[in-house]
């Protein structure tokens, strides 16, 4: 069995299979597919309960993951985020010795979660400039709410 | 405005619905490139993620797959047996923790989910005086048992 604690670095190895495979279009072909038929979830929640929803999916998922994070919900501004000061999951890639991490493994939060919140005609916007300390910062947006930038 | 804060250190670290998300990539890989593909997949994974485990196995003998199988089931609430002479460990699964978590959560637990004991053991193996067979599986629960044992020379 590999331990659900394995699972990241086992998911960090498939990409880097599938890129080995079929470049990287085959990694993002990947993404979509678990993107469609695993993150149901978080489209049943967001569907159910708006901005809300990303709050209660992250809650669960974040705390198991035993992640160090700030998320926020602002419903009157139509705006939740999550500023992660230390990925739980990239942060792992990064101490392992022996297993090089795959080299865009962020990228797959870019993609999965984009792919279910903006056909539900939300914003997402996800910064990935500090992820080689582990870090990022998520937004979600309703589409009325005003860009602070 | 709710806010929550959260440091590392405030919960454990057990996500198991990540045990969907390996099933998922595991079918993704069956439909996509067929079942020699994931076999290759976790054949390499094992062999790089398990590498310290391998040279363990090498050093130490069957204990050390006792002392990770002991660790890993613990930490997942698994039930096992394990019985060990110098030569060979068998390995008795009552019910697969993430098979059985996939099961109650309503997750597709995917085909060839089984590989992930299989091939995995096989290849912590490889390169060792040690071989793994897998004796039987239940796809349904999970419960299994695997010999490990020393090879003829």
């Amino acid at each position: 069995m590999i331990s659900c604690t394995e699972f990241i670095p086992a998911y960090s190895e498939m990409f880097c299979f599938l890129e080995d495979e079929g470049g990287p279009e085959a990694v993002r072909a990947f993404w979509a597919y678990l993107s469609d038929n695993f993150l149901g979830n978080l489209r049943q929640l967001v569907e159910e309960h708006g901005l809300r929803g990303c709050w209660l999916y992250w809650s669960h998922t974040l705390n198991e993951e035993a992640a160090d994070f700030s998320m926020e919900l602002d419903e009157d501004a139509g705006e939740f985020s999550i500023t992660m000061h230390h990925c739980p999951s990239k942060g792992r890639l990064l101490e392992y010795a022996h297993l090089a991490p795959y080299h865009n493994y962020c990228g797959h939060c870019d993609l999965l979660y984009r792919r279910v919140l903006e056909p539900l005609g939300y914003a997402y916007d996800i910064d990935l400039s500090g992820c080689h300390r582990a870090q990022c910062k998520l937004t979600v947006r309703r589409p009325s709410a005003p860009d602070p930038a | 405005m709710p806010v929550m804060h959260r440091s590392a250190s405030d919960n454990s670290y057990l996500h198991k619905d990540f045990n969907g998300a390996l099933s998922t990539g595991i079918e993704y890989l069956h439909r996509t490139y067929g079942a020699e593909a994931v076999r290759r997949y976790l054949w390499q994974f094992a062999t790089h993620w398990y590498a310290p485990l391998t040279e363990a196995l090498r050093q130490r003998g069957l204990v050390a797959l006792q002392e990770h199988f002991e660790r890993i089931y613990a930490l997942e609430g698994g039930r096992i047996t394990i019985t060990r002479t110098e030569d060979e460990l068998v390995l008795h699964v009552e019910a697969c923790p993430a098979v059985m978590h996939m099961r109650q959560q309503g997750y597709p637990v995917t085909e060839l989910f089984c590989e992930t004991s299989r091939t995995v053991n096989e290849a912590i193996c490889a390169g060792t005086p040690y071989a793994a067979e897998l004796l039987d599986y239940d796809a349904e629960t999970g419960r299994s048992t695997t010999r490990f044992y020393r090879r003829v020379a």
